[in-house]
């Protein structure tokens, strides 16, 4: 079999560039990385405010300070604010998946009972998708202590920030979960239906099961948008990584904390991106084997 | 023109000479911009809702077992941590409305603000029901204009500032419009 262009890559067809050989390849790829590095390193470096940026942005007793934190001067550490992060990213995914399936399967029914549950299924995911999450962080966290009621009105505030995470997510997972579930080739619901599977089997044991493994990777996607946006929590007053560099700045008049707080989120998420990348060429890699003749 | 104050201490040039903005003068913050000497001197002051525990109960010891809330960037958060020195880290809110807020939901125990902020915020009912609890003693906190990182205005501003305190402009101010301040009690951190 011969291997057309289009295989080379084994990521699908080239998009930029022309042809000519690995060497060369390697060479211009080389040279354009390291031109274009030095450029922006010059311009860096040689601006007029350069000093004071870098003082301001990459102050090495800044980075450290605000990294490890002292209450006692005013302060938070960032590497144990990330933990708040990381907590509420892992309890909102477990109730995003499992109410934003949930969605997903009563938007898909078909039954004429269950067309009250699809209405408010989709006036959901319709609110839900077209809020800003940070409107909904804010009505949940001011609007349920304000209801003075037992349980609900005296929870913390990551509490009520993983409610309206789980809220607004769910609207738009229950999408991706939608998607995949009719990417699924009608076909194989006829075949199911007709071995003698009720709707609710063919659904668990044959639908849901193509129809996720199509969608991991957009739902990593959202899991990786999710992570970022536990840091909107910080404006119900919890001390998050965010919140804790905003207390440094504030305190210190220097925004050396941001840097480190951007790079303790790029640490959360640089894997799961690249875990993403992974699976999307394993599953392009079993398709185009499952393809060949 | 109106200026926020996170953007007042960003570097590079600053879009005015100086911003008069209740900003109080701190060392830390002098390192990275300059301020005039004082033009008024604040203190602290303790705000809970009327009936609470704290309004009774506010020891020194007390003090450290409530939850406390405040606006990011404060220096009245600043005494929360170096003074008060609770137990529970204080939440941290982006405005001093959402503090507020938070303190008519019973989410944070009682703030801390300066007497001036906190004797409008009691009396205007922008907190049904809020009380000032007293007034921490002073801490030596001023409030001062904030100029760049050596404007040579600086002098200016200060020499125009000493006239008004020595010909006691300032202090007939403070008496036309801050009386009240002098009535609240004062308690310790």
């Amino acid at each position: 079999m011969a291997e057309s262009p289009l295989d080379l890559t084994r990521r699908g067809p080239r998009l930029l560039g022309g042809g000519g050989g690995q060497t060369r390849a390697v060479a211009l790829s080389t040279a354009s990385t390291v031109v274009v590095v030095a450029v922006i390193a010059a311009l860096f470096l040689l601006a007029p405010g350069s000093a004071q940026v870098r003082h301001t942005f990459f102050s090495p007793p800044d980075l450290w300070h605000s990294l490890i934190g002292d209450p006692a001067k005013g302060y938070y550490s960032i590497g144990a604010a990330i933990w708040l992060n990381i907590r509420m990213f892992l309890v909102a995914e477990v109730f995003i998946l499992v109410f934003a399936l949930v969605l997903a399967i009563v938007r898909q029914s078909t039954g004429p009972v269950m067309l009250p549950l699809r209405v408010v299924a989709l006036l959901y995911v319709d609110v839900f998708r077209g809020v800003p999450t940070i409107l909904v962080i804010y009505a949940v966290g001011f609007g349920l202590p304000a209801l003075d009621l037992n349980v609900v009105s005296t929870q913390g505030p990551a509490v009520y920030g993983v409610i309206a995470l789980v809220l607004s997510y769910s609207a738009y997972v229950c999408e991706v979960f939608r998607a995949g579930i009719n990417a699924v080739p009608l076909a194989q619901v006829g075949a199911a239906r007709s071995v003698g599977l009720t709707q609710a089997q063919s659904m668990r044991y044959v639908i849901l099961p193509q129809a996720v493994r199509t969608i991991i990777p957009p739902l990593l996607n959202d899991f990786i948008s999710l992570q970022k946006d536990t840091a909107l929590v910080s404006v119900l007053g919890s001390i998050e990584a965010n919140r804790a560099a905003e207390i440094y700045s504030a305190t210190v008049f220097n925004y050396s904390s941001y840097v480190v707080a951007a790079v303790l989120f790029l640490i959360l998420t640089i894997p799961l991106a690249h875990f993403t990348d992974h699976l999307i060429a394993r599953d392009r890699a079993r398709r185009l084997a499952g393809a060949a003749p | 023109m109106v200026e926020p104050f996170d953007s007042s201490y960003a570097p590079g040039p600053k879009r005015f000479d100086f911003d008069i903005n209740e900003i109080s003068y701190s060392a830390q913050r002098a390192q990275a911009v300059s301020f005039s000497n004082s033009y008024y001197d604040v203190q602290q002051s303790l705000i809970a809702l009327k009936g609470s525990p704290i309004v009774t109960a506010h020891s020194p010891a007390d003090l450290k077992g409530y939850v406390f809330g405040d606006q990011i960037g404060t220096t009245s958060l600043s005494f929360i941590n170096t003074l008060i020195q609770p137990t529970q880290t204080p939440k941290v809110f982006n405005t001093l409305n959402d503090v507020a807020q938070a303190l008519a939901t019973k989410q944070i125990a009682a703030f801390v603000t300066d007497t001036p902020t906190a004797q409008y915020i009691t009396s205007s009912g922008e907190i049904p029901k809020s009380v000032m609890v007293g007034q921490f003693p002073s801490t030596g906190e001023h409030y001062g204009l904030l100029f760049s990182k050596g404007d040579p205005l600086v002098t200016c501003v200060n020499q125009t500032l000493a006239t008004l305190a020595a010909n006691g402009t300032l202090t007939a101010l403070q008496k036309k419009y801050l009386q009240l301040y002098l009535t609240v009690p004062t308690i310790k951190p």
